[in-house]
């Protein structure tokens, strides 16, 4: 049985996000949206039965609150930081764009990192090329 | 008479329990509501609270760190003002920077986060001072090894940092105060989070900002002495 990736989202409003937002523009880092993603590392033969796995789980998903979708990439994208909380089975993956809807580039998400997102004495993060 | 100043942030809570205590220890004290960042530069000596300051959002206090209300706290604690973060302010005071203060300002170098096992605890605790009473201005009315009753409320309460700043933690005298037992006994037993060192408390280098998870307001009969402490080393500062 192979480690699948799940993404959970929020499909309402996601405040943390927009307090990240708001944060990071604070903060002087030039990002006009910010998204999150809860990245679940499952245990599972096929896509459907890592969907399901997590669907099952009361404690990650309600179905009024989240969406999830299936991982294939095993590294952030273009605008996107992962972090990882020491000890965490889970990841927290930030999507940041800028004013035109691109992905910001890496010295950005670098200074988000350094700035908020990551706590380097409990944190590791990875950010996308 | 010195003021101090009880900060306020969206998510503070305790903020009239601690208030009231140090009041009572003789503070001209205030609350201070979030919209009123701009008047904290006058006061003499800053309380954060607990609660979850900004619902904790990104980490516990990462938010509240990095929040307007920080910057004349973090200036007046570069300037020698005290400072004490109580739970979710001991978070943010970490998220901040300011203690150990081993790093850049809003730069940690150590977290409060979270419990192993990774539960919320809601427990009468013990913390013990640790240092030596006047490696603090707000510990120095102590007596040497003081045992405190207090309120431990937190699902993340648990000191964690990568090896080497743990080991400045150790030798640069930060560890303020640890969990004990009634008779000031330390040991896992009486640690309830599993905080490395049996840590409940950190404080700066230069021993003006203490950050303590465990709750002293919250004690019934209150058990004022480090409020005391705190407040004559506001008026001596």
């Amino acid at each position: 049985m192979t480690q699948r990736r799940v993404a959970l989202r929020l499909k309402v409003p996601d405040t943390t996000a927009y307090t990240a937002l708001v944060a990071l523009r604070r903060l002087g880092v030039p990002v006009a949206r910010v998204e999150r993603a809860t990245l679940i590392a499952v245990p599972a033969g096929d896509d459907d039965a890592a969907l399901e796995c997590v669907r099952r789980d009361e404690s990650l998903f309600n179905p009024n609150l989240h969406e999830i979708e299936v991982v294939r990439l095993g590294a952030p994208g273009a605008g996107e930081i992962w972090i990882r909380a020491d000890e965490a089975s889970s990841m927290q993956a930030w999507r940041l764009t800028d004013e035109q809807g691109l992905p910001v580039p890496p010295p950005v998400l670098e200074r988000a990192r350094d700035a908020l997102l990551c706590n380097p004495a409990i944190e590791t993060a990875v950010v996308g090329s | 008479m010195k003021r101090v100043a009880v900060v306020i942030f969206p998510g503070t809570n305790s903020e009239e329990e601690t208030v009231r205590l140090l009041r009572a220890c003789g503070a001209d004290a205030h609350l201070v509501h979030w919209s009123r960042a701009h008047t904290l530069g006058a006061y003499d000596g800053y309380v954060l609270s607990g609660g979850f300051a900004y619902e904790d959002r990104i980490r516990a206090g990462a938010v509240a760190a990095h929040d307007a209300m920080m910057d004349p706290v973090i200036d007046g604690a570069r300037n020698g003002k005290l400072v004490m973060g109580i739970c979710n302010g001991a978070q943010i005071l970490l998220e901040a920077g300011l203690v150990p203060g081993t790093g850049d300002a809003r730069r940690p170098t150590a977290a409060f986060t979270h419990n192993v096992p990774p539960h919320f605890i809601c427990k009468k605790v013990y913390v013990k001072l640790a240092v030596q009473p006047r490696r603090s201005s707000i510990t120095a009315a102590l007596p040497r090894d003081a045992v405190l009753p207090a309120w431990a409320a937190h699902g993340e309460g648990r000191l964690a940092a990568r090896a080497c700043e743990m080991e400045e933690l150790e030798t640069g005298d930060h560890l303020a105060f640890v969990y004990a037992h009634a008779d000031g006994r330390v040991d896992d037993a009486a640690t309830p989070n599993g905080s490395a060192l049996h840590c409940a408390g950190l404080v700066n280098r230069e021993g003006n900002v203490l950050a303590l998870m465990p709750h002293p307001e919250r004690v019934f009969p209150p058990h004022a002495a480090l409020f005391k402490s705190f407040v004559r080393g506001v008026e001596a500062s």
